[in-house]
Order: structure tokens, then sequence, then C-alpha cells
């Protein structure tokens, strides 16, 4: 019973690795600094974009970085100046 | 810490990530206006009739056109402010179109920078609004409408706040069917749409636009930008 359970671990753990294409040391560097991302969204990017590779860019990353580099509300027309509901 | 302990703790990990993926990977459905929201039986009616379509629209811009922006209830079916008596109701939408700054396109008078905005984007707009054929068959359907609003590029004093051009363009259902059938040319329909032209909350008023054919949106790429997983455009 717990040998089948540690199989099923140790195959999804080497699945894991390997879609994450993140070196030990790399995930070492990780461990030891746990701050090193600084989101989620951080931390999943740079697993999928290890150096050498060539970037994906998704549309959550676009996401992220409009949201990042947001910087204030604009002056724009309201849609009630144009639209009824 | 055991094995068993540290491949759970990975597992753990993954399926965290796999759900903060899956969940931002969608868009927001709240780019579409709820039914509740709007004021009239008519316009309930279409906004229920047409749910599918309004968030495939959603859905289409979000992935195929990831540089552009719909912002919170930014697709329905309005009711155009200067159209007085009836209820008509045209199929909107609204984009916020995110670019880099170019001297070239700042010098430009407004008029210009609004005829490239049209040329760029109203024709394959229009097309994706009308991708489903039962929106533009539907006789309730009075017309359409599309909100295209890009930052104005001018001096700013830190701590000013960004201010964004905007065009409403207003355009006949029979127009819009011309045009999509091949019938008429954009410039031609572009001469039959009413463009109201706003900088910032300011209303400039109706302005003429020199427009063209402009396969921008057919032809751009964002750099290394990747699909999500079962999506195609």
């Amino acid at each position: 019973m717990w040998s089948d359970r540690l199989r099923i671990l140790v195959v999804v753990g080497v699945l894991l690795a390997m879609a994450g294409c993140a070196t030990s040391e790399e995930w070492a560097t990780w461990k030891a600094h746990p701050a090193h991302f600084a989101s989620k969204d951080h931390m999943s990017f740079s697993i999928r974009n290890s150096e050498g590779s060539t970037a994906r860019v998704s549309r959550q990353d676009i996401a992220m970085a409009r949201d990042e580099s947001w910087w204030g509300k604009p002056i724009t027309v309201s849609q009630d100046q144009i639209l009824e509901r | 810490m055991s094995v068993e302990r540290a491949l759970a703790g990975g597992l753990v990990l993954a399926a965290y990530l796999m759900l903060a993926q899956g969940a931002a990977a969608a868009p927001h459905e709240d780019r579409i206006l709820p039914v509740e929201q709007y004021t009239s039986d008519k316009a309930r009616t279409l906004a229920t009739t047409h749910a599918g379509a309004l968030r495939e629209l959603n859905a289409g811009i979000y992935h195929c056109m990831p540089w552009v922006e719909v912002q919170k209830h930014s697709i329905g079916f309005f009711r155009p402010k200067h159209v007085t008596g009836g209820d008509d109701r045209h199929l909107s939408l609204r984009i916020y179109i995110e670019q880099d700054p170019s001297p070239e396109f700042a010098r430009l008078r407004v008029e210009d920078r609004a005829s490239a905005m049209f040329s760029r984007y109203v024709g394959p707009l229009l097309r994706r609004m009308t991708k489903d054929p039962a929106v533009a068959a539907d006789p309730a359907v009075d017309g359409f409408n599309l909100i295209l609003e890009w930052m104005k590029q001018a001096q700013r004093a830190s701590g000013d706040r960004p201010v964004h051009e905007t065009i409403a363009i207003f355009i006949e259902k029979a127009d819009a069917r011309d045009y999509l059938a091949g019938a008429v040319p954009i410039t031609e329909m572009a001469a039959k749409t009413r463009v109201l032209g706003f900088d910032g909350e300011t209303a400039l008023g109706p302005i003429r636009l020199a427009v063209w054919d402009d396969n921008f949106v057919k032809t751009y790429k964002v750099a290394n930008y990747v699909l999500d997983p079962g999506v195609s455009c």
C-alpha cells in the first residue's frame, strides 16, 4: 500500500521536475531564497523560461506585466457619457 | 524531511501552479455587462439570447489580441446616448489599445490618430463581433458600436494621471452588413458612420476620418507570445 503510494509520488515528482525544466541547482537556490520570486506568477514564468531557452510569453504573463506597470487611473471619458444600459 | 513528504510538497506546489495558471488563462467574465444591469426588456433579451456570442467575443479578444485590454462592463447591448426616442440597441465593445510610444503618432493631428486607429481596428473587431451570424441576423440588434481608446502621448509632470484619447464609432446595421459582405470598402462604411472624439473627459464632438484598409491586426504578433493550450485564433 505504502510502496504503491510512494511509487506514484516518485513518478509525479520526476514528471514535475522534467516539466519545470529547473535544475537541482535552481531548486536549491530557490529553497535557500524563498523570497526570490516576487509572486507566484513570477515564479512560474521563471521556471518555464530557463536560461538558454526561447522565452514563452503567455496571456497570463501579459496581464501580470500590465498590472505591475500600472501607473495610475487614467483620465478618460466615462461609458455613460456615450452609452446607456 | 522524508522523501514522501518532500514529494507530497512538490505535488501540492504543482497543483497550486496549475490551478493558478488555469484560473488566469481565462478572460474575466465581468467584461460583459450582467443581464440584470440592463434597463430594458429588449436589452435583457438580447443579452440572454446572445450570451454565448458575447463570451466568445470576450475570449477571442483576450487570447488573440493580447495587446488590447477590455475593461469591466465593456461588452454588451447598449443604447447610444445620442439616439433619441425608441430603444435602439447596439452590440458595443470598448477596448484600450496598448502601444509603444511613437513620436510619429504623437505628431499627427487628433483626426489622423483617430483615422489610424479606426483603420487598424474597426474592420477586424466588427468581424469578431459578428462571428456568430445570429447576432447580425437578430432584428432586435440595431447596429454596432466600438469605443477605442489609447494613451495620449504628452509631456507629463511626475504624479500627473495619464490621459486617454477615445473615439466612439456608431455603425448602422445595414452599413455593417454591406461592409462585412464585401459589398462596400471600409472607406465607404466609414463615411456613413458617426464618430465622436474625446480628449480625456472632454468631448470633441463628431470628427471626420480619412480611413484606409489596414492589415495590422492580421499581421502583428506580440514577441514570443504562445497561445494557451486548446486556444486557436
